[in-house]
């Protein structure tokens, strides 16, 4: 059965001692004010410097368990000697977490489990607690279209959540976990109800339903082109999102020639060398073919399979897209074009 | 389902990426750019594979590429692969020989599905490169010969010096059982044979409709022109394979490179019954 916590209150003040109480238990991870309007995830050293109120992070909390860069193993170049690289358990407390990055992350669990499961991945990804934090949707934001709990103040899969509300926090206790890490912090009990969710600015009209039935017929529409026009072709749309995971592996030798790593790096179907094939051919040379395929894939390719969008709704391509396209537009563009051409 | 993390999975590997190390036991440089190899894996290695697998194949400080495995199954760890020259990495391997070590990892992809292929006739389409993995099945049904229907391989080269395993195509001219045709291009002044694109050959061979399967390799532009002819041959969908080529890295369906539409060629290919490849609007184009 389900255990049921009682809602507890905390005030602005409490939050400093509450992470301090945090990083006696764990390294508490979480977001920080970094340049004028811009927010990342690092380890918290000074408890003060957490913000708790945020827009959206640039790189989302998937570098802790998918690094931009790692390497898979050391080698002598003659091939006598490799040895893997060591990798860690994450073993943190991530706090002040959007519940659309901690969906994105269950999308990469997806990912590294199905088929040949992933050690690299999966190994970092142990001993992670989440702490979630509800947030007020931008003009990008646009969750509650693609998830199916994408409310800013749904707590489904966090251990503890805060609800923002006034003159503080209401801290929700969702698992035996998040109980244990308020062992010793006592706090009051609040008597009333979670506050109402904020409302989206950003929708895609008719919500997931549509855009699964868009994206069955969506291939071979004209929107494709009329975007791909503006794009750049940066990869920023790729590097941002928190759900791409695809990579590419190469070879770094050392002073010596005798010695090297075998590296991963972050890649992006959006770049032209994605799909270059031995020989030199480049199968996706269109950037409408490229970005056709990075939407396809958020909305269709897993999730026929899954039932689940692979877009979480953080917005961050259409907030750092070097050409200002929203995500949000080509998708209702694909559903008023398909409107159209069915007479509806 | 969304699989979403719990624990570690029993069954993981220590590292999908590290590489196991080959020792290569034989080479032999087939044209001016194709060098076949005969690797041995360790004993440690457990290591056997389906004809139209391939392997990703590793030098240390350049580099990984997939490669198609060319033989059959015979000895545990023994296999064969040829190597195109066309880049650094290639270039590095053909400067290999026997003794050399060579790292490997695989075998990947699904192979040809052989029960699809028992009892019936099999017809072989083989454009340039394309045979290099194909005559892992050709081996493979050589090796069990009467397990299988007519055995009939065509196979086209741009031009007779671009021809693969030439002693070997000698011995198919007069194996009784096998029906080979090949045809180039554009012939030296020295060729006697057949001149033409691959589809040349179709036409004048006599299939039984309901009892061929065909299995067609080589470069994307031959695969419109042979599937073209083989349906106006009457042969029906159901009854076709092709394996397709593309940018595999990690061969474990993990860095999205292979992807076509939804599917991810190493993990479902290279090997494509073709009303599947159908779905896949990129795959032919
Ligand atoms: S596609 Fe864009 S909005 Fe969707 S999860 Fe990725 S970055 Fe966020
Ligand atoms: S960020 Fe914008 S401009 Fe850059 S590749 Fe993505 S869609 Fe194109
Ligand atoms: S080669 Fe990496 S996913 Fe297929």
């Amino acid at each position: 059965m389900k255990q049921i916590f009682p809602l507890t209150f905390m005030t602005h003040n409490d939050i400093p001692h509450w992470i301090s109480h945090l990083q006696k238990i764990e390294n508490v991870i979480a977001p920080h004010k970094n340049g004028i309007n811009s927010f990342s995830f690092g380890k918290v050293s000074d408890p003060k410097c957490v913000i708790l109120n945020y827009d959206r992070t640039l790189s989302s909390i998937k570098k802790y368990f998918l690094p931009p860069k790692e390497t898979l193993f050391s080698f002598s170049t003659d091939g006598k000697e490799t040895t893997s690289s060591k990798v860690e358990p994450i073993n943190a407390i991530f706090l002040g977490v959007h519940n659309y990055d901690l969906e994105a992350v269950f999308r990469l669990d997806h990912n590294f489990l199905s088929g040949h499961a992933e050690s690299q991945y999966l190994t970092r990804r142990q001993g992670a607690l989440f702490i979630g934090v509800s947030y007020t949707p931008d003009e990008w934001h646009f969750s509650n279209s693609v998830l199916k709990d994408g409310e800013p103040n749904h707590s489904g899969g966090f251990d503890l959540f805060l609800h923002e509300i006034e003159d503080g926090y209401l801290l929700e206790t969702l698992t035996e976990s998040g109980q244990n890490l308020m062992k010793g912090f006592p706090l009051p009990e609040f008597d009333g109800d979670i506050p109402k969710q904020q409302s989206f600015n950003a929708h895609i009209d008719g919500g997931f339903e549509k855009v699964t039935d868009v994206f069955s017929r969506a291939w071979d529409s004209p929107v494709w082109e009329s975007y791909a026009e503006k794009c750049v072709g940066c990869g920023t749309c790729n590097l941002v999102c928190p759900t791409c995971f695809c990579f590419n592996v190469e070879d770094e030798v050392d002073l010596d020639l005798k010695t090297g790593n075998r590296i991963r790096t972050q890649d992006g179907c959006m770049l032209r060398s994605f799909s270059e094939v031995a020989g030199g051919e480049i199968f996706r040379n269109q950037k409408a073919a490229r970005m056709r395929h990075r939407l396809y894939r958020k909305f269709k390719y897993i999730s026929q399979e899954t039932g689940e969008s692979w877009c979480v709704g953080c917005g961050r391509c259409s907030a750092y897209c070097t050409a200002g396209i929203s995500i949000v537009d080509i998708v209702n563009d694909l559903i008023h074009d398909s409107n159209r051409e069915i007479g509806a | 389902m969304m699989q979403i993390f719990k624990s570690i999975p029993e069954n993981m590997e220590a590292n999908l990426y590290l590489p196991s190390m080959g020792t290569i036991t034989q080479t032999h440089n087939l044209t001016k750019k194709e060098k076949w190899f005969e690797i041995q894996m360790p004993e440690t290695h457990s290591f056997s594979y389906n004809p139209g697998q391939f392997v990703e194949v590793s030098l240390f400080g350049v580099g990984e590429a997939p490669i198609s495995i060319t033989s059959a199954m015979k000895n545990p760890g023994l296999f064969e692969m040829t190597i195109r020259d066309v880049g650094v990495l290639t270039e590095k391997i053909h400067a290999l020989n026997s003794g050399d070590l060579i790292g490997i990892r695989g075998p990947f992809g699904n192979g040809f599905d052989l029960k699809k292929f028992k009892g019936k006739d099999v017809l072989i389409v083989a454009g340039g490169i394309g045979l290099v993995p194909i005559r892992s099945l050709i081996h493979t049904i050589l090796n069990d010969r009467k397990s299988y229907g007519r055995l009939i391989i065509l196979y086209g080269t741009k031009s007779s010096q671009d021809l693969l395993y030439k002693s070997e195509l000698d011995q198919w001219e007069t194996h009784p059982g096998i029906e080979f045709q090949m045809t180039v291009d554009q012939p030296s002044p020295d060729w006697h044979g057949i001149v033409g694109v691959i589809t040349t050959l179709i036409p004048s061979v006599t299939l039984d409709l309901e009892n061929t399967v065909a299995a067609i390799v080589g470069p994307p532009v031959m695969y419109k022109f042979v599937l073209l002819s083989l349906l106006t041959k009457g042969l029906s969908d159901e009854n076709i394979y092709l394996s397709l080529e593309r940018r595999m890295k990690c061969g474990v369906g993990k860095c999205g490179h292979c992807q076509i539409n939804h599917s991810l060629v190493c993990q479902d290919g290279p090997v494509y019954h073709y009303p599947e490849l159908k779905k896949l609007q990129e795959a032919l184009k």
